[in-house]
């Protein structure tokens, strides 16, 4: 089974982490959504033999150094939560969009919820609770990134 | 270790043409299990190891240079505004900044007779140090995504003398230190992350404590100060020195409030930075401290 177009993968797994770097003024930091994660997300639901835990483990770096954070915070709970796409792909495909909204915010707060227990483990200040506003945002974001990014998969032909 | 990122189809497990309805679930479970293991060595044991830190440290360029890129645009559209601004608004703005001007020149003057004042004492001590710290000017060109925390990226790095551990002014007192160097960047830790805690003195009365951030922007807080202590809202903190790594006599932050719960043995106290930190993107890395000269790297 030969790739296909996989550039357009990491070129949006790329997009989207550039738009962590968008400047927000310091207390709507919380908000921004983690589009990041999003993308991941939707491409380990559509091509889970292309997209799995080593690519959530590099985007989990890749914040890391883009937030200034110790190396190896963020990707535990982004590798776990790709885990479990990767087992329930077949199922969470079939959910309506309200349904997949809902797994997907699952999803972040478990992803969100590792990283926490991590920063206690490591003395990093642990985030706000305003950083649930921002996984809520998230939420909303999927129907939209995952609009966006199947028109490219189609579009490109990715598989 | 060629496994842990190579696709599965490459095992030879699903070398056909058809797509493959499940995943070879062991393969992934192997491999969440390795990389989930090498996270947290590198978390818990080998975080301060030289190459691990080398790694964080060679991305703050490459970090600062792409939100430089993306940053880019908004900045344009400012310099649009600012290049609209009407002909009186910058006359206002001139006339306000000369008076400015004027006010802290003649406290300069007052500030260079007691410099020599100072110099004549310390040299009737036999003291040899210089009065002066030298200063190197950065600005500040982003601020971490992390919400949790108060990290900023500045345009100065190793090559214009930026060490880890400097202190960083804003235009009215201490805002924080220098936490990671690269060549031509680096990333401050200011006074209000809660990570950060730094020895202040109050002003007035030399009274010496810890003054913690919150987490807040706008706040720091000093615990374990007995109820009985001689300290009040408006008292200015400054830095005491102790702890080798601040030079004594910045200002840090104003006393905002001072909390005694009737019984308790400790008040809380709170305090508002001196500089704003959400405010203003020039800021000075004090390079070398004249205070320090000769003692141990902290």
């Amino acid at each position: 089974m030969r790739a296909h177009a996989v550039w357009v993968i990491y070129a949006s797994i790329l997009a989207a982490l550039l738009f962590t770097l968008l400047p927000l003024p310091l207390d709507w930091r919380g908000f921004r959504p983690d589009v990041a994660a999003l993308a991941l997300f939707y491409w380990v639901l559509a091509l889970p033999h292309r997209v799995g835990v080593a690519t959530a483990f590099t985007v989990g770096v890749t914040q890391d150094l883009i937030e200034g954070a110790p190396l190896g915070l963020s990707s535990p709970g982004l590798m776990l939560a790709t885990l479990l796409l990767l087992y329930n792909y077949q199922r969470i495909r079939q959910f309506d969009l309200l349904q997949q909204s809902l797994a997907i915010l699952v999803l972040m707060l478990l992803s969100a919820g590792i990283e926490q227990w991590l920063r206690n483990g490591i003395d990093v200040p642990s985030a706000p609770w305003a950083a649930v506003a921002g996984m809520i945002c998230s939420m909303l974001f999927w129907v939209p990134t995952r609009t966006v990014l199947r028109h490219f998969r189609r579009y490109y032909e990715v598989y | 270790m060629s496994w842990i990122f190579s696709q599965p189809n490459k095992t030879g497990d699903w070398g056909s043409v058809i797509k493959p309805l499940f995943l070879k679930q062991n393969l992934i479970s192997a491999r969440f299990i390795v990389l989930t293991l090498l996270c947290l060595s590198i978390l818990f044991i080998f975080r301060e190891h030289p190459r691990v830190t080398a790694v964080q440290r060679g991305a703050v360029d490459v970090v600062a240079f792409t939100s430089n890129i993306v940053v880019a645009p908004f900045d344009a559209w400012d310099r649009l505004l600012e290049s609209m601004r009407s002909r009186n608004a910058l006359r206002d703005e001139v006339l306000r900044l000369q008076q400015e001007n004027r006010v802290l020149k003649g406290q300069a003057q007052r500030l260079a007779s007691l410099l020599s004042e100072n110099a004549r004492y310390k040299a009737l001590l036999n003291s040899a140090r210089d009065i002066e710290d030298e200063l190197i000017a950065a600005q500040i060109s982003s601020v971490s995504p992390d919400p949790a925390r108060h990290l900023v990226m500045l345009d100065k790095g190793a090559a214009d003398g930026v060490e880890e551990g400097q202190p960083v002014l804003g235009v009215e007192g201490l805002i924080g230190q220098i936490v990671l160097v690269d060549e031509n960047n680096s990333r401050a830790l200011l006074i209000t992350d809660s990570a950060h805690a730094l020895p202040v003195q109050v002003n007035r009365s030399g009274l010496r404590a810890i003054a913690e951030g919150s987490g807040d922007i706008d706040r720091l807080v000093i615990r374990h100060l007995a109820a009985t202590t001689d300290i009040k809202a408006g008292d200015l903190l400054v830095t005491s020195g102790l702890g080798g790594r601040f030079p004594h006599g910045y200002p840090v932050a104003r006393v905002t409030d001072v909390e005694i719960a009737a019984g308790d043995a400790f008040a809380v106290v709170s305090a508002a930075p001196a500089s704003a930190l959400d405010r203003g993107r020039h800021v000075l890395v004090v390079a070398q401290s004249s205070q320090f000269e000769g003692a141990a790297a902290p």
